[in-house]
């Protein structure tokens, strides 16, 4: 078995871990790119229980969800849902980005995330009740400028929630060597560019590096990839469309990685 | 013939001495933003400002030949106070743009980490080189070639003195211990470095001092586009109450109406000065604004439409953030509630109606806040699922057969507040014809129209202020009243006023916000520049107060988001409200449309 990697940065396994014994739902903030969705399945191999991944959307409807009737030759016939699956099953069911779902979808969530842990399925009149590996995970990026997305405060109090950020130094470093099998040298420099970058958050950028374009870096330049073209692709690149902002990146990249032509 | 003898030596003189590559010359005003950009980067505080230093002169040898010419006794050195960083306006030290070019970025880089650093001023700043060497590789290569080549140019000039002997020495970063006895002052300048502010050169190796900076940096009038900035002797003439009016105040307007009282001061700007200005070395600058206007502070409290005007009430008081203290100044800004009287009630001005139809128009194909509703018994489409359910239901005669589904509106849990600036700033035209403040009455009227088709909840404030004592805050409409013509008539009854309190203004819209019932609320400001007032309200501490404020909002869950018309916004606006905080319409007239467009973006689902 294919097994992720995950470095631990404060006591989120123990936390998660605790959770799950007890059963209690959790909500997971952090900004994009900072491992979110890999602590879940590495927290699902960890504990021997099947990720359900729902990657919600504003279009996604409670049926999605819990599932519906199909037709095939010999009538109609009724197809579970991942979050029915789960339920039945056991297994975490995992939704990404759930402020991307409209509110009115997410209250079909509520009777699971309280000590009930029933889904009732009224199209088949069915009250399911939670497996008792059953576990529900909800994720979100909190740094979006939209003033009517949000979770409703009734769903969002029925979850334990854990905050991420990005890495320690010392922790991302490990991180990207690991995932890229960069040296040291190299890994100490791109985390040295992230660390000046993420200052500029909140002022001169929306979001700032993520662990994830890092390593992306981190993989291009352990391929052979010159360093100062991996950086400009893809950190410089996808942060801003910004020209003096770029410039001003692009000489911070310069800083660590002595310019080449492309 | 003796002038031209005269041109010669000097142009003699000046290449003997003068060692700036002025083609290979960077200048600030291409870089500041990016600049900007870096010192945040670099970890520099947020709110500090970037200007361009002044000459200050330095006791240092000089060649033979430099003492003849004049030359050499006077530098644009790199310092910083509490609230900005000043550097030279160009940088040409090196025969290499690059180089130029990267020095500027040395100097802000050396500014953001100035602060971590201990000592004096020499050690500081063989610190902070240290710093950046060991932390970027490219700013080890800079500082070794850059290092070099100044020591090359020091050498050229053959003759070495003692004090010369000392700078080379000093620029060892190895050394950094041994190198204490040198004071700044003995070493020849170098441009790497950061130094004293000007004014304190003799309190060298001093900590940062509590009062205030010994200039404010406003004196860098933006009117006045010298190239290079010059030495200024300042003349302590700042005080205002120094001075002797032979006059009462009261009498003050009559006689402005007739004769300009002070000939020596004109108001308009002088060509021929910014001429001379170029060719002197040294200018005695009193610490003075330049124009009488601005000169004299005083409260000229006319009311600028007395009949129409009406105070609702004393006023109450809120607080005010202190930066330099680090704490709120406790009901220290009276907030004065203004309504207009007396007013006729008007129609949709004509030319406004076309925009207002295309506004309507473009929300509702846009197809706003349309909900789904299923299983109707009639409807524009049929549901599929609805049907299939019907088909595996057990009984169906129970099931209700409906089979439609179609999209109504929904009114939206939104409340959104419209505070508008009417400083006396929005006088100033942005065409012949139309003024900022014109710009803005459309754009209200304009909102109120699309609003109105979207049944969102929104109230309309306008602000401006005349000191901590007076913010007046005029009510155009709350949220109880409904669009009408009487709300129209406010709208267009606004006036400019006085300056720009910006965070009293966001603290009492938030007060307002806050007990309004629905979920999402929304704060949009319209501005057209800097927060500011007479008082010290004004930079930094207008500034951090707004910013201040704005976190507050956002606490009592309150959206904040700007919209201005001030090209100079990204230098203050990112720090204010985030980088996707506000929106910068630069051509003004553009921003009636623009503003209900700005509120579909923020608000849809």
């Amino acid at each position: 078995m294919n097994h992720n990697y995950y470095l631990q940065q404060s006591n989120e396994i123990e936390l998660f871990e605790a959770a799950a014994s007890m059963r209690l739902p959790i909500l997971i903030k952090g900004p994009t790119g900072c491992g979110k969705t890999r602590f879940i399945e590495s927290m699902g191999e960890r504990l021997n229980l099947k990720v359900y991944t729902v990657v919600c959307h504003d279009d996604l409807s409670a049926a999605d969800l819990v599932g519906r009737h199909l037709i095939d030759e010999s009538g109609t016939y009724w197809q579970d849902g991942p979050l029915s699956k789960a339920v039945r099953e056991g297994g975490i069911c995992y939704l990404d980005e759930i402020i991307e779902a409209r509110k009115d979808t997410t209250v079909v969530l509520h009777s699971l995330a309280d000590y009930r842990r029933v889904l009732p399925i009224d199209r088949t009149g069915e009250l399911i009740e939670a497996h008792p590996d059953f576990m529900l995970v909800v994720s979100y990026n909190p740094g979006y400028q939209n003033i009517l997305k949000g979770m409703k405060p009734s769903t969002k109090q029925r979850f334990i929630s854990l905050s991420f950020t990005y890495p320690t130094p010392e922790n991302e470093q490990e991180i990207v060597i690991n995932e890229s099998g960069v040296d040291e040298s190299v890994a100490k420099k791109l985390i040295a560019i992230a660390t000046d970058i993420r200052q500029l958050q909140d002022s001169d950028i929306q979001e700032a590096v993520s662990t994830r374009l890092l390593v992306y870096a981190a993989k291009l330049i352990s391929r052979g990839f010159d360093p100062y073209q991996a950086c400009m692709h893809s950190i410089v690149g996808s942060l801003s469309d910004d020209d003096e902002l770029l410039e001003v990146l692009e000489r911070l990249i310069v800083l660590h990685f002595p310019k080449t032509e492309s | 013939m003796e002038e031209h003898i005269g041109k010669v030596w000097n142009n003699f003189l000046r290449k003997k001495t003068d060692r700036a590559f002025s083609s290979k010359e960077i200048l600030f005003d291409e870089k500041s933003r990016a600049l900007k950009i870096f010192y945040h980067l670099m970890g520099g505080q947020k709110a500090q400002e970037l200007h361009v230093t002044d000459k200050r002169l330095v006791s240092r040898s000089r060649t033979l030949l430099e003492k003849i010419s004049g030359f050499g006794s006077a530098f644009y050195l790199s310092w910083q106070d509490e609230r900005a960083l000043y550097l030279p306006a160009s940088i040409a030290y090196f025969d290499d743009k690059e180089l130029n070019q990267t020095t500027y970025f040395w100097l802000t880089a050396m500014a953001a980490v100035f602060h971590t650093t201990r000592g004096s001023y020499v050690q500081r700043n063989l610190q902070a080189s240290k710093q950046l060497v060991e932390r970027y590789s490219g700013f080890a290569v800079f500082y070794e070639k850059a290092v070099r080549r100044s020591i090359e140019q020091r050498q050229d000039m053959r003759d070495l003195h003692d004090k010369e002997l000392l700078f080379i020495d000093s620029l060892k970063l190895e050394t950094i211990d041994s190198n204490c006895r040198y004071s700044i002052d003995d070493i020849y300048p170098f441009g790497l470095w950061i130094y004293p502010p000007i004014g304190k050169t003799t309190l060298l190796d001093e900590e940062e001092d509590e009062e205030e900076p010994q200039r404010a940096p406003d004196s860098l009038d933006k009117t006045e586009t010298l190239e290079m900035k010059k030495q200024s002797n300042q003349m302590d003439d700042k005080k205002e109450s120094d001075g002797l009016l032979m006059f009462l105040p009261d009498s003050l307007m009559s006689i402005l109406e007739q004769v300009n009282v002070d000939r020596s001061e004109d108001d308009s700007f002088d060509e021929d000065a910014l001429y001379n200005a170029q060719d002197l070395d040294e200018i005695t600058l009193g610490r003075k604004k330049a124009n009488l206007s601005a000169r004299i502070k005083m409260d000229l409290d006319v009311q600028n439409n007395q009949s129409e005007q009406y105070p609702v009430g004393d006023g109450h008081f809120i607080d005010e953030w202190d930066y330099k203290k680090e704490t709120y100044l406790k009901n220290y800004v009276r907030i004065r509630p203004i309504v207009d009287i007396n007013i006729e009630e008007i129609d949709l001005p004509k030319r406004l109606k076309k925009a207002a139809k295309r506004v309507q128009n473009e929300f509702d194909f846009m197809q706003l806040d349309r909900l789904k509703s299923s299983n109707l018994d009639s409807g524009d489409d049929i549901n599929l699922y609805s049907y299939l359910e019907f088909k595996s239901h057990q009984n169906r005669s129970l099931h209700p057969n409906r089979f439609y589904e179609s999209f109504y509106k929904k009114s939206r849990d939104v409340a959104t507040l419209m505070l508008a600036d009417i400083s006396l700033s929005t006088e100033a035209g942005i065409t012949q014809e139309l003024r900022i403040i014109d710009v803005i009455k459309d754009s209200l009227m304009l909102f109120c129209e699309a609003l109105q088709r979207l049944d969102d909840k929104f109230a309309i404030y306008a602000f401006s202020s005349l000191k901590n004592s007076n913010v007046r805050f005029h009510i155009i409409k709350n949220f109880k009243q409904p669009y009408s013509s009487k709300i129209r008539a406010q709208i267009d009854n606004i006036k400019p006023g006085y300056y720009t309190r910006l965070g009293a203004a966001i603290r009492e819209s938030s007060k307002i916000l806050k007990k309004q019932p629905h979920n999402n609320k929304l704060l949009l400001i319209i501005s057209d520049g800097k927060p500011n007032d007479v008082d010290r309200y004004d930079g930094r501490y207008g500034i951090e107060d707004t910013k201040k404020a704005i976190l507050e909002a956002k606490k009592l869950g309150i959206t904040p988001f700007c919209v201005t018309v001030d090209t100079e916004a990204k230098e203050y606006l990112p720090y204010l409200f985030g980088r996707g905080g506000y929106t910068l319409i630069r051509d003004g007239k553009k921003l009636p449309k623009a503003l209900p467009q700005i509120y579909i973006n923020l608000t849809k689902q």
